[in-house]
């Protein structure tokens, strides 16, 4: 008994775990900034393989083509009656031969179904309707009687205070084998469809090995189940109904922080993950998934904060459980367009939310955490988040705790502090602009070189300014999902925004 | 002179297909996207609109519909160029009242002929149009 | 000098060798992160410049090479005179503009070619093609065809098959079974278009799957290539190992309503892979093969539901009303919505009395359900696929 209480009188104990806790947080910085320079080298690999693949690939091919796979697109609404109807127009022009649009009116109180009636001629249908997954009840479904819209299916549902419940009714409804997930405000590319459809056709499927002269094939059939590209804001691009004219990074500076941020996270990281088939997340913003899958998976879970990266997990898992092989592709460019937040307050909850959605998400799927029954899943994308993505603002917050700790007990080495807090902060901003720079490679979306390198220089700012307010609402987040607090899902976030309704429900992370 | 709309994104098109015309005496308006070519149609009534199916803003068979729903420009010839292939999209079209389909790469020659025809077969329209009015 | 910049630098070393490891580290990585920022600053401006100045070379070379392709060939005076495209001379003193000798500004009128061949074909076409070769601009692709990297031997490729010269044996065939797969279908789909004598070559001797993507541009150049011979594709259904080309041939055999392949479709009903078996009966479905109907009713019960699904919609294509019994059967008993759906299209689509007759029955006699699942079929405005 004496032992012990000297051992915390005499301060030994604290010692003993001030060490520990030293060695521990070094080594987990060292690891974590050894994976964000492997994710870089990565990323540059995947981008130079698929610029190099289809630098002469011709895709007027597909559009002329019989062979087209159909593709569903899926867009829910809720009282956007301002800029339904440009949105909805610009969702009719894709280029692609064989698509349908499923607008899902999610109870929407404003006049959004109207101006849809009315603008695209439609009139009820009698339809047999499926509930295949959960969602809120399907109260009608419309279509069009002028054959040049004979693309739209209007569907008005009871609200599901979710993305989720809408985006499940849409599934539902959608005849072709692949669906594209987006919001009804994004503004994507005309070739969107073309480009996300093309990893879907070309996944290697087999090796040819030589042996004994013989030629032979060993069956390597992945299927690709889902595909993604990257986002970027909209804030300050030239828009014209629905049209990007020209592209500019946001004057402001919350969105244009954002703006950075999605660069890395898509170029650097999901890049980077897809060239080791380890891609965690497909962006609620812009998906194509294979129906049947997504279906059998479960489809979109109503109950979900992070949704987009549930689902991915849980098609990836009915994959694994099937014993059946799959890979998740990104495509290096920019095809949707999306709004940032522009307040604090907004920007806030969607990260608190985000940040909610991740603990959600890991607690649900923790059987698959270090499981190498699901493979890279198990053992690469789950422990990377788990560590870098969801215990990084706790072990940040303990880290400031101990520092302070130090500097009060007058135990700090200031030299080395110095020098460890330069480290991370020069190797932070080389981070971020190795990811702008690849960024480069693939498109000079910007005009100017001002505004490339305007964009670049956020990175020297960045720790100071934006990265402490991640922190700061991923931790409340993190909070909220603890204490259970009752979350209010979709109206309440979209209702922070201003008029032209305008809503973010995409995860760059 | 008889005037023609034709309507494609691919700039390169627009501007052979305007030189081709031109040279053979038709006077040329060029549009890049549905939402120009609706503009120019508010203004002027056209001999004959050609045009392509996948166009930012609106779509080639909105163009055709439009055009038929019009009375001023109910008689307009219509002829779609489009490299679209699938058989669906273009029987739509001809429901929608397109005159004529041409697949993409044209033949300048057949397109001039058909241009022709089309001017032709309105006239003659036209003729019987007035005196019944 | 040199010794107390030695001595200096020995000073620095012994007092950085005397702190501990990690600051080592530290110190070193902090080199190395500012030296990568700058580099890649470096190397954001440099990348810049670089397009900024092919960009503004492309706008000013533009207009000029539109210029000469709409005066020596959209407007060229001997177009549409009957005069063999061959015999059409351009104005040399027009090709032979000094900017026109550099190989940058030569690929801008391989690529500008191109775009107007995708637009153009006919007399306009082949004169393009001849601007192409008398500019002798097919020595360029050819050259690309020589180096060593399988993106640029890619786009060699693309060049000459969409100007459509020829390309000898010895130089295609090696690449045909080249381990990357992306040139080894470009030089497929080359072989196929250029090769006048066996075209179809691959089918017998590809061993590996072909992507659909792949597909879809053999498919293009097979239906599109004039001149070339359509063979009977049953021969590969009955006779390759290889899936995808088996598969690829149904949809061949479907496209060219080759219905003298039925019995090795029929055939193919055997198979075990039940997506192959799929394939097989929609192919039939397509052919409107009537033989195969009884068959497909036979066998119905025993199959997945994709299967069973492909069966439905092919004996509504065949429409022959023999099986409309058991059409109506499986609509009224099946437990599975996307059976019924089917089966209610199918006998819509017999559009005979007797179908008739079943669907006013239907709508009469059944319960809400059903009703709207034959409604939702027969809507005009709800198109399926």
């Amino acid at each position: 008994m004496k032992v012990i209480i000297d051992f915390f009188s005499r301060g030994t104990f604290w010692d003993v775990l001030g060490i520990f806790f030293q060695y521990a947080v070094f080594l987990y910085g060292t690891s974590l900034l050894i994976a964000y320079g492997i994710l870089a080298i990565l990323s540059l690999a995947s981008i130079r393989r698929y610029m190099k693949k289809n630098a002469n690939v011709d895709y007027n091919i597909i559009i002329e083509s019989p062979l087209a796979p159909g593709i569903s697109v899926i867009a829910p609404a809720f009282n956007e009656g301002v800029t339904i109807i440009s949105n909805v127009r610009s969702l009719l022009t894709f280029n692609y031969p064989k698509y349908e649009v499923i607008l899902i009116n999610d109870g929407s109180t404003d006049d959004t179904l109207e101006k849809l009636v009315n603008e695209f001629e439609l009139v009820q249908v009698d339809f047999a309707y499926r509930e295949k997954l959960l969602s809120k009840p399907v109260k009608r479904i419309f279509k069009s009687t002028n054959p040049a819209y004979d693309k739209l299916v209007v569907i008005d549902k009871v609200n599901g205070k979710s993305k989720a419940d809408a985006s499940n009714a849409g599934i539902n409804v959608a005849s072709y084998d692949y669906f594209l997930c987006t919001d009804v405000d994004c503004i994507l590319d005309k070739d969107t469809l073309i480009k996300l459809i093309k990893p879907f056709m070309d996944e290697e499927t087999s090796t040819v090995r030589e042996i004994n002269g013989d030629v032979q094939i060993q069956e390597d059939y992945k299927r690709v189940i889902a595909t993604g590209a990257t986002l970027r804001m909209v804030n300050s691009c030239e828009v014209d109904d629905g049209l990007i004219l020209r592209v500019r990074p946001p004057r402001r500076i919350l969105p244009r922080f954002q703006e950075m941020e999605y660069i890395r996270a898509f170029v650097l990281g999901k890049m980077g993950w897809d060239r080791i088939n380890s891609v965690p997340n497909v962006s609620g913003g812009l998906g194509m998934f294979d129906k049947d899958i997504a279906i059998k998976a479960g489809g979109y879970d109503s109950l979900s904060l992070a949704e987009d990266m549930d689902l991915i997990t849980r098609m990836g898992a009915f994959m694994t459980d099937n014993n059946k092989k799959y890979s998740v592709k990104y495509v290096p460019i920019t095809l949707c367009w999306t709004e940032g937040p522009t307040t604090l307050k907004v920007f806030g909850r969607q990260r608190a939310r985000w940040g909610r959605g991740l603990a959600q998400l890991m607690s649900t799927h923790r059987k698959i955490l270090f499981n190498p029954r699901y493979g890279r899943m198990g053992l690469i994308v789950f422990p990377y988040h788990f560590f870098y993505e969801l215990l990084a603002p706790i072990i940040e917050f303990l880290g400031i705790l101990f520092y302070i700790y130090l500097i009060i007990t007058r135990q700090i080495n200031w030299p080395y502090a110095i020098i460890l807090i330069v480290f991370v902060y020069t190797y932070s901003v080389m981070i971020t602009t190795i990811a702008l720079l690849w960024d480069q490679i693939t498109f000079k979306y910007y005009k100017t070189w001002g505004e490339t390198i305007g964009l670049c220089l956020m990175a020297f700012i960045e720790p100071f300014l934006y990265h402490p307010l991640i922190w700061f609402f991923a931790l409340k987040g993190y909070f909220n999902f603890i204490i259970g607090k009752k979350h209010v899902w979709g109206n309440m976030q979209r209702q922070g925004f201003n008029a032209p309704k305008k809503r973010s429900t995409v995860k760059a992370g | 002179m008889p005037n023609i709309l034709v309507v494609d994104d691919d700039d390169i098109m627009l501007k052979a297909i305007k030189n081709i015309l031109n040279k053979d005496g038709f006077n040329v308006v060029t549009a890049s996207d549905g939402k120009e070519a609706f503009e120019l149609l508010e203004h002027t009534v056209y001999d004959i609109v050609i045009t392509d199916l996948m166009l930012p803003h609106a779509n080639g068979l909105e163009v055709v519909g439009k055009l038929r729903h019009n009375d001023a420009n109910r008689n307009v010839g219509i002829i779609v160029v489009s490299s679209v292939g699938n058989e669906e999209t273009i029987t739509e079209a001809f429901r929608l009242g397109a005159d004529d389909y041409l697949k993409k790469p044209i033949m300048a020659g057949e397109l001039l002929m058909r241009i022709r025809k089309l001017i032709a077969n309105k006239n003659s329209k036209t003729q019987f149009y007035t005196k019944k009015k | 000098m040199w010794n107390d910049l030695a001595n200096l630098l020995f000073l620095a070393y012994e007092q950085f060798s005397l702190l501990p490891l990690f600051i080592e580290i530290a110190l070193v990585l902090i080199f190395v992160a500012v030296m990568a920022t700058l580099i890649a600053y470096g190397s954001i401006l440099f990348r810049r410049y670089n397009s900024s100045v092919y960009q503004r070379r492309l706008a000013h070379l533009s207009p000029i090479i539109e210029d000469l392709i709409t005066e020596q060939v959209l407007l060229n005076e001997n177009l549409g005179k009957d005069i063999p495209v061959e015999e059409i001379e351009f104005d040399q003193h027009a090709l032979s503009n000094k900017a026109f000798r550099k190989p940058a500004v030569r690929q801008i009128i391989i690529d500008t070619l191109i775009r107007y061949r995708k637009n153009f074909r006919g007399e306009v076409g082949e004169l393009l093609r001849k601007l192409y070769i008398d500019m002798n601009l097919v020595e360029d692709s050819f050259s690309k065809l020589r180096t060593f990297k399988w993106e640029t031997k890619i786009k060699a490729l693309v060049e000459l098959t969409n100007m459509d010269i020829p390309i000898s044996d010895s130089m295609l065939l090696p690449l045909t079974n080249s381990q990357n797969p992306s040139l080894r279908a470009a030089s497929r789909n080359a072989y196929i278009q250029l090769s006048k004598n066996e075209p179809f070559k691959f089918f017998d001797i590809a061993t590996e799957p072909i992507l659909p993507w792949d597909q879809m541009e053999m498919f293009k150049i097979i239906t599109t290539t004039k001149d070339i011979t359509i063979p009977n594709f049953s021969r590969w259904v009955s006779y390759s190992n290889n899936k995808s080309i088996v598969s690829f041939c149904l949809r061949l055999i479907a496209h060219y309503d080759q219905r003298t392949a039925i019995p090795s479709v029929i055939d193919l009903l055997q198979t075990k892979d039940h997506q192959f078996r799929a394939q097989a009966i929609n192919c039939l479905g397509q052919l409107s093969a009537e033989i195969a109907e009884e068959k497909l009713v036979t066998i119905y019960t025993s199959q997945p539901l994709n299967c069973q699904i492909e069966i439905l919609k092919a004996i509504g294509k065949i429409s022959s009303g023999k099986h409309l019994e058991f059409l109506k059967n499986e609509f009224l008993y099946s437990s599975s919505f996307d059976i019924q759906m089917n089966a209610a299209r199918a006998i819509i689509r017999h559009n005979s009395q007797q179908s008739r007759y079943i669907i006013t029955d239907i709508l009469e006699n059944t319960n809400e359900e059903n009703q709207t699942i034959v409604k939702h079929c027969q809507n005009p405005l709800i198109k399926y696929q």
